[in-house]
């Protein structure tokens, strides 16, 4: 993975010390908290419920052992023990107080972490495929391009200062695992005519009150090309976005409101001259990152690996966990595992600073010292041999992260909802926790099949549900929460926007109604189909149908 | 208003370049130093030019290729914050110094925060007009902060990568 140099470390630690100095105008009383939440907003810090949150970054979702146990040693010293991956593949922080946040960022600088660009409207996280580097289908790895995206962005003199947050996200391989028609940005990897590698550019993507699938504004872009490219698209943007109407400020309303053709139009003609402006990265530089990407040193392991077999033969738990959470390495011997932080009744995403530390050391011990984020929240052990998944699968059992469910019913995204955020309408999370139960036999799940739900607690859909098989967003009527469902959405590469099936149920409803959902599926499908196909088959009439049908 | 003039390297100074802001319809003294509204430029009223020096202020919405006919002419371009969060005068700044090739003052003014002096700075702003309370501090705090920087910009700068492959 990337390594900062002197360059990096000393911009993360003169950041620090700017905002040190920020936080302290304000304590002094020489900035109001009107004054000050501009610039705290531009580094991750935000003003919740009860208390500070802090988001920190976690670079296109890689980071080392030695990252996450720090990320330990911050829910443990300056946290209540606990701390929360979102779908950005960032961290936040829900207990934060205000003058012990420079020390803590100094704390994260040791690692090489920081809360730049978490917030604010400007280009925040950039995100990657979770499996870059270990799956079989990738063209490149996302990370090398990310790393350049995320160094170019930060503090761009430029583009601080857009109409509203933008979001770029970057897939390598031809499954899209990044979501990146859902984004402001999205890049996917791609082969040229002459089988050169370059990207394929998506703008104008995005969720919110407004969800939109990118439309594809260039097929081929050369490899060294990219910053000037993404810069013609972020300028045109930040002349021309909305800034009167903050719901209708992102690019995806000004790339529908001028139509895709007028706004590559426009792009084209300012790359044209944009490229030629001392904008892109050197190649010796793309090296450079390139080679914190090479592989670890993989042994070379002989297949079958009889002790894995033997294991996954006679404990059908550990079988369940190997068919559902290990994903087929491109090293024969070695699997991906995806740590479920979706234990039953749990809140999807969170993890103590034990468990954090816990799977820290697992990954110095079997996987390269290094753990993924992933956006739908859960963490990723990318290197693990297969002799080596049995000891792995015990331990996270120990710490209660052991569920076969990935990709199933009771991996569920939630946003932190109206227990936590300042945003919300309703609670995301007793929702997410009451249909993880309703659903928690591994029976069950494994009838029903891949079926992603995703819950927002508002319409800014933090929690994706227009992305979801079925989307659960909350909202507010006359006092009361209510959820609304949408059926058929997906975030990979055949990217949809869930369709609303009609009104919404009150809290305690919401599990019956997940589960006529999903009963309605299984008396439909055909052999072997999975829900979201199945819905794309039928339609919504015969849920609608059944859902509405005694009221 | 109090004047700052900024510049890579020094701290923000204070500058009294007398500059006056013509009013509507008027015509300036032969003396004068005048900054007009753009309004005034694009409707073709060419006796401002007969000030000692000339220049213009722009807002957000204002499009910099659009001063293209008068540029030579002008002394000093100003770009007004209706808000700091218009992060289009940051684009308009860059423009007029790259795109082109302004060499005059450029010079914010409106409500930017002097925390923001850094990025104006590396997009070519060379001035600010502030209020009396200004935290001048508090900008010169914003200038230095970054001792190392990842894009190229009009400060014309080396970025990281232009030092980490520095024969």
């Amino acid at each position: 993975m990337y390594i900062y140099d002197k360059f990096d470390q000393t911009i993360v630690r003169e950041r620090v010390a700017e905002f040190r100095g920020q936080v302290q105008r304000r304590l002094a009383g020489e900035l109001s908290e009107d004054q000050f939440r501009p610039l705290r907003l531009m580094n991750g810090l935000y003003l919740q419920l009860h208390a500070y949150m802090l988001r920190v970054a976690i670079p296109y979702g890689t980071m080392s052992s030695a990252q996450l146990k720090k990320l330990a040693y911050i829910a443990q010293t300056y946290d209540r023990g606990y701390g929360h991956f979102t779908t950005r593949q960032n961290i936040q922080y829900n207990w934060i107080k205000l003058e012990q946040v420079p020390d803590l960022l100094n704390d994260l600088a040791e690692v090489q972490l920081h809360g730049i660009q978490t917030s604010g409207n400007c280009i925040r996280n950039v995100t990657a495929d979770q499996f870059s580097g270990v799956a079989g289908d990738e063209i490149e790895d996302p990370r090398i391009v990310s790393e350049a995206v995320r160094q170019w962005s930060t503090f761009h003199p430029e583009f601080s200062f857009l109409p509203r947050k933008f979001k770029i996200a970057v897939n390598g391989a031809a499954r899209d695992r990044a979501a990146i028609q859902f984004h402001d940005i999205g890049i996917q990897v791609v082969r040229g005519p002459e089988g050169d590698v370059g990207y394929a550019i998506y703008a104008g993507g995005g969720m919110g009150r407004t969800p939109v699938v990118a439309p594809l504004i260039r097929a081929f872009l050369p490899k060294a090309e990219l910053l000037s490219y993404l810069e013609a698209i972020l300028r045109v943007y930040n002349r021309h976005g909305r800034r009167d109407n903050i719901y209708k400020a992102r690019i995806k309303i000004l790339v529908r409101e001028i139509g895709a053709e007028e706004f590559t139009r426009q792009v084209e003609a300012e790359w044209a001259l944009l490229r030629n402006e001392g904008v892109n990265l050197p190649e010796a530089e793309m090296s450079r990152i390139q080679k914190f990407f090479a592989p670890p040193p993989y042994e070379k392991i002989a297949a079958p690996v009889v002790a894995f077999e033997q294991a996954r033969a006679s404990n059908p738990a550990f079988a369940r966990w190997v068919e559902t959470n290990v994903h087929t390495h491109k090293v024969p011997g070695y699997g991906v595992v995806t740590i479920s932080l979706k234990p039953v009744g749990g809140i999807p995403g969170d993890a103590t600073a034990e468990q954090m530390s816990q799977i820290a050391d697992l990954a110095e011990k079997y996987s390269f010292a290094e753990v993924r984020v992933t956006h739908v929240q859960n963490l990723v052990l990318p290197n693990v041999k297969q002799a080596d998944l049995f000891a792995v699968w015990q331990q996270l059992g120990k710490i209660g992260f052991a569920d076969a469910n990935l990709g199933l019913i009771g991996d569920i995204i939630a946003c932190p909802g109206l227990d936590y955020c300042a945003l919300a309408n309703a609670r995301s999370i007793p929702v997410a926790q009451q249909i993880s139960e309703r659903f928690r036999t591994p029976e069950r799940m494994k009838e029903i099949g891949p079926l992603q739900i995703k819950i927002s607690g508002c319409i800014n859909a933090c929690g994706h549900h227009h992305a979801g098989h079925i989307g659960i967003l909350g909202v507010e009527r006359a006092g009361e929460e209510l959820y609304q469902i949408t059926l058929g959405g997906a975030g990979d590469e055949t990217a949809s926007i869930g369709e609303l099936l009609g009104p919404g149920f009150k809290g305690d409803q919401v599990v019956d109604a997940v589960e006529k959902i999903v009963n309605t599926y299984i008396e439909l499908r055909q052999p072997g189909e999975e829900f979201l196909a199945a819905y794309r088959r039928v339609g919504k009439a015969p849920f609608k149908e059944r859902l509405y049908a005694s009221a | 208003m109090p004047v700052l003039s900024i510049a890579v390297g020094s701290d923000p100074a204070p500058i009294n370049d007398n500059w006056v802001r013509l009013a509507d319809g008027a015509a300036p003294n032969a003396t004068d130093r005048v900054i007009v509204p753009f309004a005034r430029l694009k409707g073709g009223d060419n006796q401002i030019f007969g000030a000692a020096a000339v220049g213009v202020e722009l807002g957000g919405a204002d499009q910099v290729e659009d001063l293209k006919p008068w540029l030579d002419r002008l002394s000093i371009v100003v770009l007004r914050f209706a808000t700091f969060k218009d992060g289009r005068l940051f684009t308009s700044a860059r423009m007029l110094r790259q795109r082109l090739g302004f060499k005059g003052d450029v010079r914010a003014a409106g409500d930017f925060l002097p925390d923001q002096t850094a990025f104006l700075l590396r997009t070519g702003v060379s001035s600010l007009e502030v209020s009396d309370t200004f935290p001048v501090d508090a900008a010169a705090s914003s200038a230095r902060a970054y001792s190392v920087r990842y894009q190229h910009a009009v400060d014309g700068l080396p970025a990281a990568y232009d030092e980490r492959h520095a024969p």
